[in-house]
């Protein structure tokens, strides 16, 4: 191997990435070469130092315009599969309007904020236009629990975490959702994951069977965090079926002293 | 067991488009770093990852599946980024464009400009001509293999690591005389 095979393979060479024979060509050729030894060095410690750079964080702002993108884009799809035979006409809407001709561009909008203005008029606030609101506010909604969802079922803590945040935004839940909430509370392996279905779940606290379940995790949790988290909500939404749940935990010997505390103090409040 | 990335893709692409959420959180900080190494700028960096997610929905058909769904995203980000290039200086050259120094964005705080190496590393970075940068930064941070990376310039693996060994002669020059000294 002379000095010129050694620089096309210094890359391999970094990676680590060289079979037992390319590898003692190298050495023994290193082991010669005292100008291909001090570069292999110069440049391996190059290497090395490109690692003191650190992983930046982008900022939540570019996660929350990611997720509108997104249920726009759904809302998109399922507004053209309802209309496919004017699908091409919008296609062909959306092409002119992204030609960026500054008069065509103005023209249209002035044109859409007449229609607009003409529509509302016409319209009048009637039933037509609110069914029509509302059944778009319905898909954002659907949209966002259907993530969550996927969100939710992920191995990575930080992504059932982004789940649950995300099914937080929705205003009514399906009992999928809820189910799903409350097993991520009952069964998540990590703490922090549970603690924030706890949140969530207050969010929820007058859907159909939010607070009995609630109750019930009580005895099944095992993490003191997630324990106060629950009672300081159970107490604060004055469940009175909460309380058997606390006197139980109480009498638990094992409890942490500090939760048994938060229990007892739970326990006057709400009997 | 978690769906890889192509799957997860493959699902996008076949009308899923909601798991395009679980590729998001996966991939964003990565895309991130990588746009921010070559333009040197965040709020650039961050509508750049945005523009990635677009194209991903829009050109979602086309996806095969047949190459790592990583080296597919990141052709995407380089088109994108070309296009942000050409935006910002209009007719210029690209090739001239290329040989830029990226307009860092000063460093945010103290306990930042403290720490000297990493300033003098990433210094060091935007001095390399862009395509060198561009090619270090995939090999070095983006978990890329030189065969991927070639694929993605659409050239022989072997230039790819010529290319490797240049840029890093190249760095460590700049990063010698950046510190006031010269290279071993």
């Amino acid at each position: 191997m002379n000095c010129e095979m050694i620089q096309g393979r210094f890359a391999d060479y970094l990676t680590g990435d060289l079979d037992d024979e390319a590898r003692r060509d190298i050495q023994s050729h290193l082991a010669s070469c005292p100008a291909c030894r001090a570069e292999i060095e110069t440049l391996t410690a190059v290497w090395a130092k490109l690692g003191v750079l650190p992983q930046e964080q982008p900022s939540g702002e570019l996660r929350h315009r990611f997720y509108a993108m997104l249920e726009d884009y759904r809302n998109d799809l399922e507004s053209e599969a309802r209309k496919p035979r004017s699908a091409g006409l919008f296609a062909h809407w959306r092409e002119l309007f992204t030609l960026r001709r500054p008069a065509f561009a103005a023209a249209f909008s002035a044109f859409l904020l007449l229609a607009g203005a003409a529509g509302g008029w016409l319209a009048g606030g009637g039933p037509g236009k609110s069914t029509r609101l509302s059944s778009l506010q319905q898909e954002v909604q659907d949209m966002r629990q259907t993530t969550a969802l996927s969100l939710l079922s992920q191995p990575a803590a930080s992504d059932r975490l982004q789940g649950i945040s995300y099914s937080a935004a929705v205003r009514n839940p399906n009992a999928k959702t809820l189910d799903a909430l409350i097993s991520t509370l009952n069964t998540d392996s990590s703490p922090n994951v549970r603690l924030a279905a706890v949140e969530a779940l207050f969010l929820f606290r007058n859907q159909p069977g939010v607070r009995d379940s609630l109750t019930r995790s009580l005895a099944s949790q095992d993490s003191p965090l997630v324990q106060v988290a629950l009672i300081d909500l159970l107490v604060e939404i004055r469940e009175s079926r909460a309380a058997a749940a606390l006197k139980a935990l109480v009498k638990n010997e094992k409890l942490n002293p500090d939760v048994k505390k938060v229990a007892e103090q739970g326990l006057k409040q709400l009997i | 067991m978690s769906p890889t990335d192509n799957e997860l893709m493959e699902q996008v692409r076949d009308g899923k488009v909601e798991k395009l959420a679980v590729l998001f959180e996966r991939n964003q900080t990565m895309l991130f770093n990588f746009f921010l190494r070559l333009t040197g700028n965040r709020a650039a960096s961050e509508d750049l990852v945005q523009e990635v997610f677009i194209r991903i929905l829009k050109y979602r058909s086309g996806y095969q599946g047949d190459s790592r769904f990583n080296v597919w995203m990141f052709q995407i980000a380089r088109n994108a980024h070309v296009d942000y290039l050409r935006k910002r200086k209009g007719d210029v050259a690209l090739d001239d464009q290329f040989e830029e120094v990226p307009a860092r964005d000063p460093l945010p705080d103290e306990a930042y400009e403290a720490d000297q190496e990493a300033a003098l590393v990433r210094m060091a970075l935007d001095r390399l001509p862009a395509r060198k940068r561009e090619i270090l930064v995939l090999f070095r941070y983006q978990n890329l293999k030189l065969r991927e990376i070639a694929d993605l310039f659409d050239c022989h693996v072997g230039t790819v690591k010529v290319q490797v060994h240049r840029a890093l002669k190249d760095l460590s020059r700049i990063y010698y005389e950046l510190q006031g000294g010269k290279a071993s």
